[in-house]
């Protein structure tokens, strides 16, 4: 599939003019319109688009822990790595890798580290999960914890592109982008693609983790604020009250209607339906941000404060969002790099970054499943990489950047739940069994909504591009 | 929908018009022969002429629409003539003086006089040079996930000066490829062939912690050698990075070969924990600046041979004193460029495209299958690289900038895959005019200026972007350039255009990157928080060209509409069209001041409703309002009066009509 940002042949000035000559009234010539601008209603998407085949998920929520968390204090149980702490890694283990902070963390080799978690098996499913996330361990039987994910790229800021865009290099389009352009959105009044952003500070890379790359940037995400307007100039101007905007409004579409009926292009058009979208989202951003009608026990289950943004707060957001139709939601979590300095410690700032996040994960995934949500929602959790099984000694302990194993966690949209895939060695360095490399993850979250990673492609610089470059297996243990 | 919508679409009806509309890329191109080698890598020769027209760019066109069987669309009226023209030439909109006097001017040449007098404006460089910047990936800041600030816009002014005095192409070509060895190599030059070389330090530069330094140098040298296939050679050289091209004749050897010539500079500072250490620059001191500069120079060369013999506490109070002049350099101002390092590397094919699995050794070289080959004989030089891309045996160049002029004046080039003129591009549509443009380009000094002067004085650049009911359904694309296209205006225009029509435009031109005022809270989605200090008077108003271009956090007025992220180079733009846009224009703080400024200034004009309405229009988008419209626009005004919002808001609800419609904000 190659799909045009837009579809030429709806309305052509021939039809259109052959419809108005033979004499319509302005209620028939309304509803001829508004057809039309349905059709072209702008936002992330320019409106609902098949698939390649029947989808199990509609939307995504990605709940992106910026920065690496560490599946060995997590997900990834090894009693040989606790039995061996202190000893040196064998060669073996080491030969031909690559490693962040190459020159500072390995002039000396560094010893295994074990965990100091208590681990303990959940759910009718036995799913391992640390004393760091009792939440989530109350909720094995819905997740499918995959141990054995891969990655390319061990700093911060390429590692995290490659997990959004399936590649290192600036200038990809972002899954989110992929999905929206594949699939359009289902919103008519907000964005199709919303990234959501919580922590001390926003992901490394920045924009460039949902932008559209080379795909009109009609695709690109929308980051929803915390503070101020949540859409980047969504209020209207000091002064101007909405009598006021919808009267400049009708002027404008009304002169662009005139134009657009002069010259035929169907662009004016599509810039009818943004206005109009523009001004349903100043209306629908604000009632989607406004908690009010959230009950007490909802907030309560999340451990959401009304008024405080934070974490919490953007998972009931990211539930909104997804009940009005947006297609791809993208919670970013910062600070989980964890050196063992000062702030990154496993000792007490990792548990932290825990507690900030695991009630509120599992709320989302329970209150979506009440709702009826669950199903048609696919819920990703987890970073652009792992950690080592090597200990990092800096002020504290810590770990560092590891590609070649870490967990993620799946849940809903068409996910076999209460499962855990994929195995690492005894000292969780290696992948050794149903290896879930990143392109894969691309291919089977493109395949759960109802696309083909392999047919999903833009034509750029002279070569059909793909989420998944020319790499990709759907993981066929993950799909109920 | 207004029953005045109705009486304005019954009048449009009846005169029964028809228009032009864009549409995306056709299909995958023809199969193509195989017979001989590919058409773009064989030097082009100047076509004859076919009869049938004055111009030659009509002739070409013209014989092609008439196998077609399709006619050519007439000439636009004066004013969207002229507001084209000067929106293409100087990326501003003609005052409504200027549309006067090009309406009133009966002279037979009153059309060349009006594209000299655009080419001659100093705006004409501001304008030619975003484009070009857009291929040179011109930003302010260093990119990656720090994305500090740095010094290069005395290369951006250098490129709006280089189009203003028309440098020739091919000298525009070697300056800013290996300006520094030609810069060292001729004195007498001055230190402009130096600031261009700068072109080549528009990659990023990588400040995070950890990283492995070599690793991002030979990113560097990559995006070079890519982006160099790209601006000048229209092929997609980066694919032969990992393995021979899969469809064109590059080799993994070819793309080493050329690689080679860029893998022996000194480093941009990749891997430094200093953020400010962005590899080799150049000061630019003016006049009054220079004696001080000079005298900090002298000291510090002092200095340093000093401290290169000085041993024990001789030493250590030199190197304190050096580091203390290093503080005291005076502040003028600085640019990157490129300099060879002292000892050259040696370069291997990267198995793979892996930069830790060195192959066998490589010798620079310029592409084996392209004509005019040359072969470093000794150390690599940029030098005969830049003269290789220039060369008349080049079949590519000429072709590949005429196609991307083209392409911003028609909204797609006689190639349309501008930057692929490979064997899976899309072939030209009009190879002879291709090959004309190309050698006359050439043949005319590498005249920018003349090439520009030959298209825009075309009657297929002057016609109207509307057509009969029959053309249009049978050239719906206008693939046959039959008629002209509407184009929304740049990120830049869109912002300079409004800023301009208000009449707030500040023009004063160059000079350092400037902070128009933008939404707070912007840098708290970025690695580094990063405070816009919005800048103050007339900094606030200039052009766009001139705002900092921050690659992790653009300015979301440019952002929105589709300025290239700068990561790499770009050779289209994307038009897009999205929610985001309209409130942008609608509510955004920069533009709403924009759309006050208009809205007094039509309040203070002296003269009726109807009148204040049509200048409005004129200065918005250059013609007067029909009956229909000046008819909604007095409605407007009427409702907002009578709903009590005076006078000043009556006229703002108006401004900010005409601020926002398509058509301002169009080409047309």
């Amino acid at each position: 599939m190659n799909l045009s940002p837009r579809d030429p042949a709806t309305l052509t000035r021939r039809h259109f003019f052959g419809r108005c000559g033979m004499g319509l009234g302005s209620v028939a010539l309304a509803s001829l319109l508004d057809d039309r601008l349905r059709a072209e209603d702008a936002g992330a998407g320019a409106g609902i688009r098949p698939g390649h085949h029947r989808a199990k998920a509609k939307s995504v929520i990605f709940l992106f822990m910026a920065g690496g968390p560490s599946q060995l204090e997590l997900f990834d149980w090894k009693p040989r790595l606790a039995a061996l702490h202190g000893q040196p890694i064998p060669d073996s283990f080491l030969a031909g890798k690559r490693f962040a902070f190459m020159d500072s963390s390995f002039k000396n080799r560094t010893m295994l580290l074990g965990s100091k978690r208590t681990f303990a098996r959940h759910g009718q499913s036995g799913t391992w999960i640390s004393d760091l996330l009792p939440h989530t361990a109350g909720i094995a039987d819905e997740i499918a914890v995959v141990r054995s994910c891969r990655t390319n790229l061990f700093n911060h800021a390429p590692a995290k592109l490659f997990m959004n865009t399936g590649s290192g290099q600036f200038g990809r389009p972002s899954m989110g982008s992929w999905l929206t352009y594949g699939l359009g959105s289902e919103s008519r009044d907000l964005p199709g693609f919303v990234v959501l952003q919580s922590g001390p500070r926003g992901p490394r890379g920045g924009a460039v983790n949902w932008g559209s790359g080379f795909l009109p940037t009609s695709y690109q995400g929308v980051t929803l604020r915390g503070k101020g307007d949540p859409i980047l100039d969504l209020s209207s101007p000091p002064g101007i009250d909405a009598t006021r905007q919808r009267r400049v409004l009708d002027a404008i579409r009304d002169l662009n209607l005139k134009r657009s009926v002069e010259t035929g292009d169907p662009e004016i058009l599509t810039r009818i339906a943004s206005y109009e979208m523009a001004y349903r989202m100043q209306s629908s951003a604000p009632e989607l941000m406004e908690l009010g009608r959230e009950s007490d026990a909802t907030l309560r289950l999340y451990g959401c404060d009304r008024e405080q943004p934070g974490f919490a707060r953007n998972c009931i957001l990211a539930r909104r969002l997804v009940e009005r139709g947006t297609r791809f939601v993208q919670l970013y979590h910062t600070n989980w790099d964890s050196h063992g300095g000062t702030g990154e410690t496993l000792e007490t700032d990792f548990p932290a970054r825990c507690r900030e996040v695991d009630q509120a994960c599992a709320a989302l995934v329970k209150d979506l499943r009440s709702r009826g949500l669950l199903d048609s929602t696919l819920v990703v959790w987890g970073g652009e990489f792992g950690r080592t099984p090597m200990g990092e000694p800096r002020e504290k302990t810590g770990r560092n950047h590891h590609i070649d194993a870490f967990s993620m966690w799946f849940a809903g949209g068409g996910v076999r739940g209460g499962q855990t895939i994929g195995e690492t060695d005894e000292l969780g360095f290696n992948v050794v069994a149903d290896t879930a490399h990143v392109h894969d993850l691309h291919a089977t979250m493109l395949h759960l909504l109802g696309l083909d990673h392999l047919r999903l492609t833009f034509r750029f610089q002279g070569r059909d591009y793909r989420l998944t470059d020319v790499e990709g297996e759907v993981l066929g243990k993950l799909i109920a | 929908m207004s029953r005045w919508l109705c009486r304005a679409l019954a009048g449009i009806a009846a005169l029964g018009l028809s228009g032009a509309f864009a549409a995306p890329t056709d299909g995958p191109a023809a199969p193509k022969s195989r017979s001989g080698p590919h058409w773009a890598f064989v030097a082009p020769a100047r076509p004859p002429v076919p009869p049938g027209a004055r111009h030659p760019i009509d002739a070409f066109l013209r014989r092609r629409l008439a196998q077609e069987a399709l006619s050519p669309s007439p000439m636009a009226d004066a004013v969207t003539r002229i507001r084209r023209v000067t929106l293409d030439l100087t990326g501003l909109p003609p005052t409504p003086a200027e549309v006067d006097a090009f309406v009133a001017d009966a002279r037979p040449d009153a059309w060349e006089r009006l594209v000299e007098r655009l080419l001659a404006s100093p705006h004409h460089g501001e304008r030619w040079a975003r484009w070009w910047l857009d291929g040179a990936r011109y930003a302010d800041s260093n990119g990656y996930s720090i994305d500090g600030p740095r010094s290069v816009w005395p290369y951006r002014d250098w490129v709006v000066r280089a189009l203003n005095a028309d440098l020739p192409f091919d000298a525009f070509t070697r300056w800013q490829v290996a300006g520094d060895r030609i810069a060292a190599a001729d004195p007498g030059l001055g230190t402009d062939p130096l600031v261009a070389s700068g072109f080549n330090r528009n990659t990023q530069i990588n400040h995070e912690g950890g990283i492995d330094p070599e690793q991002f140098r030979i990113e560097s040298a990559i995006d070079r050698v890519n982006t160099t296939a790209a601006v000048w050679l229209g092929v997609t050289m980066g694919c032969a990075q990992c393995h021979d091209h899969k469809f064109d004749p590059f080799t993994q050897r070819d793309y080493f070969g050329l690689f080679a010539y860029f893998n022996s500079t000194d480093n941009d500072g990749h891997g430094a924990s200093d953020y400010a250490a962005t590899g080799p620059s150049v000061p630019l001191p003016s006049p009054e600046e220079l004696p001080a500069m000079e005298a900090w120079q002298r000291q510090f060369a002092r200095l340093r041979t000093e401290s290169a013999s000085a041993t024990g506490a001789e030493a250590t109070r030199l190197k304190a004193e050096l580091a203390a002049h290093r503080k005291k350099k005076p502040p003028v101002a600085e640019t990157l460029v490129m300099r060879e390092a002292t000892n050259a590397r040696p370069t291997v094919i990267f198995v793979k495209g892996d930069f830790t699995r060195p192959g066998a050794p490589v010798t620079a070289a310029t592409p084996e299958s392209l004509p005019g080959r040359r072969v470093a004989a000794d150390r690599p030089d940029r030098r005969q690289l830049a003269d290789w891309l220039v060369s008349p045996a080049n079949p590519l160049t000429a072709r590949v900038l005429v196609n991307r002029v083209w392409q911003v004046y028609f909204g797609r080039g006689l190639v349309e895959t501008e930057n692929d003129f490979g064997t899976m591009g899309a072939p030209p549509s009009h190879p002879d005019l291709l090959d004309w443009l190309a050698v006359d380009f050439r043949e005319h000094a590498w005249s920018l200026r003349h090439l520009h002067r030959v298209i825009v004085t075309s009657a297929a650049y002057q016609a109207a972007a509307t057509a009969d009911a029959g053309t249009l359904a049978r050239d719906p694309r206008n693939r046959w350039f039959g008629r002209q296209t509407r184009l929304r205006l740049e990120a830049e225009q869109v912002r300079d255009n409004a800023l301009a029509i208000s009449g707030l435009l500040d023009r004063r031109i160059g000079g350092p990157p400037v902070f128009p005022p933008q939404p707070e809270g912007l840098g708290a989605f970025t690695q580094d928080r990063r405070e816009w200090r919005a800048s103050t008077g007339g900094d606030r108003v200039r052009r766009a060209l001139y705002t900092q271009v921050q690659r992790a956090t653009l300015h979301p007025a440019m952002a929105v509409f589709d300025a290239p992220d700068t990561f790499t180079t770009c050779t289209r733009r994307l038009r897009s069209d999205t929610p985001l846009q309209a409130l942008m224009l609608l509510n955004d703080p920069a533009f709403h001041e924009i759309a006050v400024a208009f809205a007094a200034r039509l309040a203070r004009t002296e003269g009726t409703d109807r009148y204040r309405i049509a200048l409005g229009c004129r200065r918005a988008f250059g013609r007067g309002p029909d009956a229909h419209e000046s008819a909604r626009l007095l409605e407007l005004l009427a409702a907002e009066r009578s709903a009590g919002s005076g006078e000043h808001g009556a006229w703002l609800a108006v401004a900010r009509v005409l601020l926002n419609l398509d058509v301002t904000i169009t080409r047309e």
